[in-house]
C-alpha cells in the first residue's frame, strides 16, 4: 500500500538530480518532466510539465521560480514535513526548474504559520551551497540559481499562485485576472512558474529514474505517488505517501480509520462523502487529492463540521469579487438557519444550491469556486432534512423562479 | 527596549531593498518585533517605497498576523479549525479564557498576552495546536496549554 | 490587428483578435450588464455581473476581462447566464442600503437600472438586515458604504487617473470596505476633493456634499441679495445633467437661472478673463526679474485656477509651492470682487450679498471655505453647488429648461469673452493666456490661424509647445526679443504628477505649465454630469470651442467690462488693489 519515494529511508543524495539535469538540455528536462505525466501537488492538478513548456517557451531575460509553501487548505501538512526533512531536495527540484525555463531566481513563500522551518530550509540552501549546487556557475554549467524564503502573513487565499505573486509584490494578496497566466507574465510581470513543494521534491526524483519509472508508479494517466495528511478520527494521523490512483480506503486501514461518517478528501475545497463511498479512487478523475484527508466518525455531527468550514472560507475570502464576499456570508447564513431550526426542509434550501452552483459558475478564483463543495455535499450527504416543510414557516416558496 | 518603527523599517530597507515588492519583508519585521504595525512604520514604508500610505495600510489590514494596534509581547494563535476542534480545541480554548482573563483578539492590560483563533496551522495530525510566538505547541489539553502560556515573559 | 471568426448567441461574426468579449459584444448590439467595469479605468473584473457562456469552460467567463480568441462560441443570453446575473445581483442587493427614493443617484444608478432589468422583486437572499447608512463627510466629498458594492471603480480612479491613491480597500472578506491610511475621513488625509471617484461610481456610495438646501433658503429670504456665477464647463454640462439633447444654451441657462430667482446672474466667465490678465502680466513680470533684475523667481510659473491641483500640490509637492501663480481662481476673484466693486456700482450692501457660484467641480467647494479666501471683509463666495445640484433645482422648481428664452447675463461682471470660455478644456486657460501674454508683449497678435493655438488642444495628458518670440517686442519688454517661451500643459493628476516629477528631475524645463486637475479639464469636473466617458467630454469640448470660435471678442483684454474694471477700480494688474483682492498664498499640507 504505502509506496515511500519522496519519503524513502534510503535516497538518492541531494543535488544527484541536479547534477543529471545539468547535463541534459533544458528541452529535454522539460521533456522529462512531462512525459512523466506528472500533475501539480498543489491541488490544481495543471501538468507540470505544460507548465514549464510554456514558462521555457515565453521569452525574457530574467524568469522566476516560485515554491508555493503556503500549505493552507485546512487538513494539510503535507509540505510542513517536505520542509522539514527535505528542504534540499525541495531547492534542488526548484533548481532544475530554474534550468528547465531559463531562470536563475528561486523564491519559496512560506506561510507564516511555518516560521519554524525556516533554519531547516536555510540550512538545506547552505548545504546546497557548499556542495557547489547553488549560487553561480553551478559547477562549470553556466547556470547559475540561488532561492530566498519570502513570508506570508496569515492569508489562506494566497495559496492561489496569482494571489501569492500580489502578495510577494507586497501587494493584498487578490487573486489576478487571467490572462495574461504566471508563465508569460507572473511575478513582476516576468514569466514565472509556481509549483507545490511536493511537486518541485518529486522533480530530481523523476530526472535521476526517468518519466516511464515514474508513470508506473501510478494508475493510467495519474502517475507517481502522492503524499497525504490524514487527520481526524484515526489512531495514527500523520504524512502517508500511496500510489496515485490507490482508493481511499487503503489510506484508511494505513491510518487506522474506525467507525467511519465521512471523509473529506481535498480540505474543505475538496469532497466529502459517506463511509459507503470509500473505494473511490485518489485520483484527479474521481477524488481530486489535494493533500488533505480529514476522517470524522460517526459522533460527529457533520452540520457543526459545515459550520466551521464555512467559518474558515467567510474569513478567508479575500473578498475582491461578489460571488464569493457575498455567498459565502450567505451560505452560513443558511447553516445558521438549519442549526437554529430555522429551516426544516430541503425545498427551502434550493435558493441556497443554486447560490452554491452560481459562486462555482463565476467566482473570480478556485477559492469562491470551491468553497461551496462542503456546502452541497454535507446537506446533501449527511444532514436530514425533511422533504416538505413541517414548520409550515421556512418560507419554501420564496423567489420567484 | 524596544526599537523605534522608524528605526526598523530603516533597517529593513537596508537588508531588504526599498522596491515595493519588499514591503511584506519589513512588515513582517515590524510585526514581529513590535506586535503590531504602527501609523510610524506605515509612513516610512511609503516613504521608501514610494506607494501612498493608504495602499500599505490596505496591504497591513488584509493579512491576519498583522495587526494595527498594539499586542501583547507574546502573541498564542490557537487552531479553530476541525481537526483541532474534534480533538478538544474549544475547552483548551476556554480554559486559557478562563485563567488569563481575555477573549480571543483581545491583549491583557499589562500588555504580556494576545490570545488569538487562527485557521489550520498545519498541526492537525498532532491536534490541538497552537502557536507561541511563531513556535509551535501540540496536543494540548487544558492542563498543558495554561502551563506553556503562564511560563511566558 | 487581424480578424476571427466568433461564434455569438448562434451567428458567427469577424471581429477583431485581442478585443475583450466586452468590446465585440458592445460594437455588435449585444447587451452585456457591467458594474466594476468602466471605460476610464483599468480592468477589475470582480463584480462578475458581465459573465458568459464560452464553450470548453468550465465556469462563466467575465466578458470585460477575457479576450476574444479564434473560433470562440460564445452565449451572453443562455438561462444560465441570465440566472447567474440575476443571483449576483440578488446579492449585491442583499447587502446594500437600498432606499432608492432617498438616494443622490435615484434614476442616475448603475445599480437600480440592473435591478430592474432583471426584474429583482424579492430577494431570496435578504437572510439578515440590511446594512446601516453610514455617512461619511469631507468638505466636499461626502461616503456612504452602506451603497457601496466594492467595484473599485473610485479606488482605480484616485489611483490611476488621480495618482493620488488615498482610498484603498480596506481590510478582507466581509469586513473589506473602501478605506483611507488608517480609515480616517477623506478630509483628513491627502484627498484633493477632486470629486472624480464620484464620477466614476455606480451607485449613491459617493456624492456632493449637498449645497443647494442653504441656496434656496438665500434665494427665499428678502433680506439678501443673491447673486450666481457660472464656470466656463457648467454650460455644456448643464444641458446633460437634465437629460436633455445638448445644444449649449447659455443664454437658456442664464434665463433659467433667473427664473430661479438669483437676484444678479452673473459670469466666471468674465473673471477667467480678469485671471488672464492678472496671471498673463504675472508671467510677463517673472520673466523680467528672473531675466532683466536677475532676482531668484520661482520658474516655471504653474496655473493655480484648479483648487483640486492646488490642494495635490500642497500636500505631495510642497517645495514648489513658489512656482504657483499667486492668482486666486476665477470663481474666487468673482466672490472678492462682486462684494467691493460690484457692490459700489450697483449700491448694494456687501454683507447682505450671498454669493453664489455654480460650477463643474466639487474641489471648489473646499476652495470657498479656506480661511484666507475672504479678502473683501467678507467670505468672497458663501455656497458652491454643482452642475448637478443646479441641474436638480431646476427640475425642482418645475422649470421647462428646453422652452426657455435665450437670455443674457446682468452687466458689470457678466461680459466675456471666447477667451474665458475655453477655460472649461485642458490647455483652455495656457491658450487665453498667451493671446494675451503675447499681445502685451509684442504688440502683436499671436500667430496662430484664428488665434486658435492648436498644440496645446485635445485630450493627450501632457502637451508641451514652444513659442518663438519676434525680434520686435512692445515697449518694455525688449528683453524678451528672439526668445522661445517653453509651455507645458497636463490635465488628470496622474499627469500633472509625472510632469512635475520630469521637471523637478531636471528632464524638461518651461517658462510655464498649465495644470488641470480633472481628466480633460473642468469639463471632465467632478461636478459635472455621471455618467461620464471620453466620448461626452470629447462632446463637451467641442461645444466649448464652437462657444470661443462663435464669440465677438476672443481676447481677454478686450472684454469691455473687464476695461471697465481696471478704469474705475483696480488701476492695474498686480496693482495693490489686485494683490489685496485677487491674488493668495498657499498651505504646506501633510503628504498623506
Ligand atoms: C484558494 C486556493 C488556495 C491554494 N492553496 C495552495 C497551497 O497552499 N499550496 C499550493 O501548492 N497550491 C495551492 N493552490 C493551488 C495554486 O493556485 C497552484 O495551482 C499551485 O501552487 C500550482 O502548483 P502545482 O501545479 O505544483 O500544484 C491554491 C489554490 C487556490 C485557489
Ligand atoms: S473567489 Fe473569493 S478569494 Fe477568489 S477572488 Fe473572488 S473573493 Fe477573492
Ligand atoms: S445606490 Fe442605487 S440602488 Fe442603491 S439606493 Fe441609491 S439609487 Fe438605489
Ligand atoms: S476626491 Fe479625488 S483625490 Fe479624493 S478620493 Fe476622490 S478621486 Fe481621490
Ligand atoms: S464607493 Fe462607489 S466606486 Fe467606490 S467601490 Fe464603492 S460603489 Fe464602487
Ligand atoms: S486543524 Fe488545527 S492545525 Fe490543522
Ligand atoms: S464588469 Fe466584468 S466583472 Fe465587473
Amino acid at each position: 500500500m504505502e509506496k515511500k519515494v519522496l519519503l524513502a529511508e534510503n535516497q538518492p543524495e541531494f543535488g544527484a538530480g541536479l547534477e543529471k539535469a545539468l547535463e541534459m538540455t533544458p528541452a529535454d528536462v522539460v521533456y522529462e518532466i512531462r512525459d512523466s505525466g506528472m500533475k501539480g501537488r498543489g491541488g490544481a492538478g495543471f501538468p507540470t510539465g505544460v507548465k514549464w513548456n510554456l514558462a521555457g517557451a515565453s521569452s525574457s531575460d530574467v524568469k522566476y521560480v516560485i515554491c508555493n509553501a503556503d500549505e493552507g487548505e485546512p487538513g494539510t501538512f503535507k509540505d510542513r514535513l517536505l520542509l522539514e526533512k527535505y528542504s534540499e531536495r525541495l531547492i534542488e527540484g526548484m533548481a532544475i526548474g530554474g534550468y528547465a525555463i531559463g531562470g536563475s531566481h528561486g523564491i519559496i513563500y512560506l506561510r507564516a504559520e511555518y516560521p519554524y522551518l525556516i533554519p531547516a530550509i536555510e540550512k538545506a540552501r547552505k548545504n546546497l551551497m557548499n556542495k557547489g549546487l547553488l549560487g553561480e556557475n553551478i559547477k562549470g554549467s553556466g547556470f547559475s540559481f540561488d532561492v530566498e524564503i519570502r513570508p506570508g502573513a496569515g492569508a489562506y487565499v494566497c495559496g492561489e499562485e496569482t494571489s501569492l505573486i500580489e502578495s510577494l509584490e507586497g501587494k493584498r494578496g487578490e487573486p489576478r485576472n487571467k490572462p495574461p497566466y504566471p508563465v508569460n507574465s507572473g511575478y513582476l510581470a516576468k514569466p514565472t512558474i509556481v509549483n507545490n513543494v511536493e511537486t518541485f521534491c518529486a522533480v530530481p526524483h523523476i530526472i535521476l529514474n526517468g518519466s516511464g519509472w515514474y508513470s508506473d508508479l501510478g494508475a493510467g494517466d495519474c502517475t507517481g505517488t502522492k503524499l497525504f495528511s490524514i487527520s481526524g478520527d484515526v489512531e495514527k494521523p500523520g504524512v502517508y505517501e500511496i500510489p496515485m490512483g490507490a482508493p481511499l480506503k487503503d489510506l484508511l486501514e494505513l491510518a487506522g480509520a474506525k467507525d467511519v461518517q465521512a471523509v473529506q478528501v481535498g480540505g474543505a475545497s475538496g469532497s466529502t462523502i459517506p463511509a459507503s463511498e470509500i473505494h473511490r479512487a485518489l485520483s484527479f478523475k474521481d477524488l481530486p487529492p489535494g493533500g488533505s484527508v480529514i476522517v470524522f466518525n460517526n459522533s460527529v455531527d457533520m452540520i457543526e463540521v459545515l459550520a466551521n468550514f464555512m467559518e474558515f472560507f467567510v474569513h478567508e475570502s479575500c473578498g475582491q469579487c461578489t460571488p464569493c464576499r457575498e455567498g459565502n456570508l450567505r451560505l452560513m447564513d443558511a447553516i445558521h438557519l438549519i442549526i437554529n431550526g430555522d429551516i426544516c426542509c430541503v425545498e427551502s434550501l434550493t435558493p441556497f444550491f443554486e447560490l452554491a452552483e452560481t459562486m462555482k459558475l463565476s467566482s473570480k478564483c478556485g477559492l469562491g469556486q470551491t468553497s461551496a463543495n462542503c456546502f452541497i455535499d454535507i446537506i446533501n450527504n449527511f444532514v436530514e432534512l425533511s422533504g416538505e416543510c413541517e414548520c409550515g414557516e421556512c418560507n419554501c416558496e420564496g423567489g420567484d423562479e | 527596549m524596544a526599537r523605534n518603527p522608524q528605526e526598523i523599517v530603516a533597517d529593513s530597507i537596508s537588508e531588504f531593498g526599498n522596491g515595493r515588492e519588499r514591503i511584506m519583508q519589513i512588515l513582517t519585521r515590524v510585526n514581529n518585533e513590535l506586535s503590531y504595525v504602527p501609523s510610524e512604520a506605515i509612513e516610512a514604508i511609503a516613504d521608501a517605497t514610494g506607494v501612498s500610505a493608504a495602499e500599505v495600510y490596505s496591504v497591513v489590514t488584509f493579512y491576519s498576523f498583522f495587526s494595527t494596534e498594539p499586542r501583547g509581547r507574546n502573541i498564542v494563535r490557537l487552531c479553530s479549525t476541525i481537526s483541532c476542534a474534534m480533538a478538544g480545541q474549544g475547552e483548551v480554548l476556554d480554559a486559557l479564557i478562563e485563567e488569563f482573563g481575555i477573549e480571543p483578539f483581545e491583549t491583557t492590560e499589562d500588555y504580556r498576552l494576545t490570545i488569538e483563533t487562527t485557521p489550520c496551522i498545519g498541526l492537525c495530525d498532532q491536534a490541538p495546536a497552537m502557536l507561541v510566538n511563531g513556535e509551535p505547541h501540540v496536543k494540548l489539553t487544558p492542563e498543558k496549554a495554561c502551563e506553556i502560556v503562564r511560563g511566558l515573559e | 490587428m487581424h480578424s476571427v471568426t466568433v461564434n455569438i448567441n448562434g451567428k458567427e461574426y469577424d471581429v477583431k483578435e485581442g478585443s475583450t468579449i466586452l468590446t465585440v459584444c458592445k460594437e455588435l448590439g449585444f447587451d452585456i450588464p457591467t458594474l466594476c467595469h468602466h471605460p476610464d479605468l483599468s480592468i477589475a473584473g470582480n463584480c462578475r455581473v458581465c459573465v458568459v457562456e464560452v464553450e470548453g469552460w468550465r465556469t462563466l467567463v467575465p466578458a470585460c476581462v477575457t479576450p476574444i480568441t479564434p473560433n470562440m462560441v460564445v452565449r451572453t443570453d443562455s438561462s444560465k447566464v441570465r440566472r447567474t446575473r440575476k443571483l449576483l445581483l440578488e446579492l449585491i442587493l442583499a447587502n446594500h442600503h437600498n432606499n432608492c427614493p432617498e438616494c443622490e443617484r435615484n434614476g442616475n444608478c448603475e445599480l437600480q437600472s440592473l435591478a430592474e432589468r432583471y426584474n429583482i422583486r424579492f430577494n431570496r437572499f435578504q437572510t439578515v438586515e440590511k446594512p446601516e447608512s453610514f455617512v461619511e463627510v469631507s468638505p466636499a466629498i461626502m461616503r456612504d458604504s452602506s451603497k457601496c458594492i466594492m467595484c473599485t471603480r473610485c479606488v482605480r480612479t484616485c489611483e490611476e487617473l488621480q495618482s493620488v491613491a488615498v482610498i484603498k480597500s480596506v481590510g478582507r472578506s466581509s469586513e473589506v470596505h473602501i478605506g483611507t491610511f488608517e480609515d480616517k475621513g477623506l478630509g483628513d488625509v491627502a484627498c484633493t476633493q477632486c470629486g472624480q471617484c464620484i464620477n466614476r461610481c455606480p451607485t449613491g456610495a459617493l456624492y456632493e456634499k449637498d449645497e443647494t438646501a442653504p441656496v434656496w433658503a438665500a434665494l427665499e429670504d428678502p433680506g439678501k441679495i443673491v447673486v450666481v456665477q457660472t464656470a466656463p464647463a457648467v454650460r455644456v454640462g448643464l444641458e446633460e445633467a437634465l437629460g436633455l439633447p445638448t445644444d449649449h444654451h447659455t443664454g437658456k441657462m442664464a434665463a433659467a437661472l433667473r427664473r430661479l430667482g438669483f437676484d444678479r446672474v452673473l459670469d466666471t466667465d468674465f473673471s477667467a478673463d480678469l485671471t488672464i490678465i492678472e496671471e498673463g502680466h504675472e508671467l510677463l513680470f517673472r520673466l523680467k526679474d528672473a531675466l532683466v533684475e536677475k532676482k531668484e523667481v520661482a520658474l516655471p510659473m504653474i496655473t493655480s485656477c484648479s483648487p483640486g491641483w492646488i490642494k495635490f500640490i500642497e500636500h505631495k509637492h510642497n517645495d514648489y509651492l513658489p512656482n504657483l501663480s499667486t492668482c486666486k481662481s476665477p470663481q474666487q476673484m468673482f466672490g472678492a470682487i462682486a462684494k467691493t466693486y460690484l457692490c459700489d456700482k450697483e449700491g448694494f450692501d456687501p454683507a447682505k450679498i450671498v454669493s453664489v457660484s455654480v460650477m463643474p467641480c466639487t474641489a471648489k467647494k473646499f476652495e470657498k471655505d479656506r480661511p484666507e479666501m475672504n479678502d473683501s471683509g467678507f467670505k468672497d463666495v458663501d455656497y458652491v453647488i454643482t452642475t448637478r445640484e443646479l441641474a436638480r433645482m431646476i427640475r425642482e422648481a418645475g422649470i421647462d429648461f428646453d422652452n426657455l428664452p435665450i437670455e443674457k447675463f446682468d452687466r458689470f461682471m457678466g461680459d466675456s469673452t471666447g477667451a474665458a470660455a475655453i477655460f472649461g478644456a485642458t490647455g483652455g486657460v495656457m491658450e487665453a493666456a498667451l493671446r494675451t501674454a503675447y499681445e502685451v508683449a509684442t504688440g502683436k497678435e499671436i500667430p496662430f490661424k484664428g488665434l486658435n493655438v492648436m498644440p496645446v488642444r485635445g485630450f493627450e495628458g501632457i502637451k508641451e509647445a514652444s513659442i518663438p518670440m519676434p525680434d520686435e517686442m512692445a515697449e518694455g519688454w525688449e528683453f524678451l526679443a528672439g526668445a522661445t517661451l517653453k509651455i507645458a500643459v497636463a490635465h488628470g493628476l496622474a499627469n500633472a504628477d509625472k510632469l512635475l516629477k520630469a521637471v523637478k528631475a531636471g528632464e524638461a524645463e518651461y517658462h510655464f505649465i498649465e495644470i488641470m486637475a480633472c481628466p480633460g479639464g473642468c469639463l471632465g469636473g467632478g461636478g459635472q454630469p455621471i455618467p461620464t466617458d471620453m466620448e461626452k467630454r470629447m462632446e463637451r469640448m467641442r461645444a466649448i470651442y464652437a462657444e470661443d470660435e462663435s464669440l465677438p471678442l476672443r481676447k481677454s483684454h478686450e472684454n469691455p467690462e473687464i476695461q471697465l474694471l481696471y478704469a474705475e477700480y483696480l488701476n492695474e494688474p498686480l496693482g495693490p488693489k489686485s494683490h489685496h483682492l485677487l491674488h493668495t498664498k498657499y498651505t504646506k499640507r501633510d503628504r498623506f
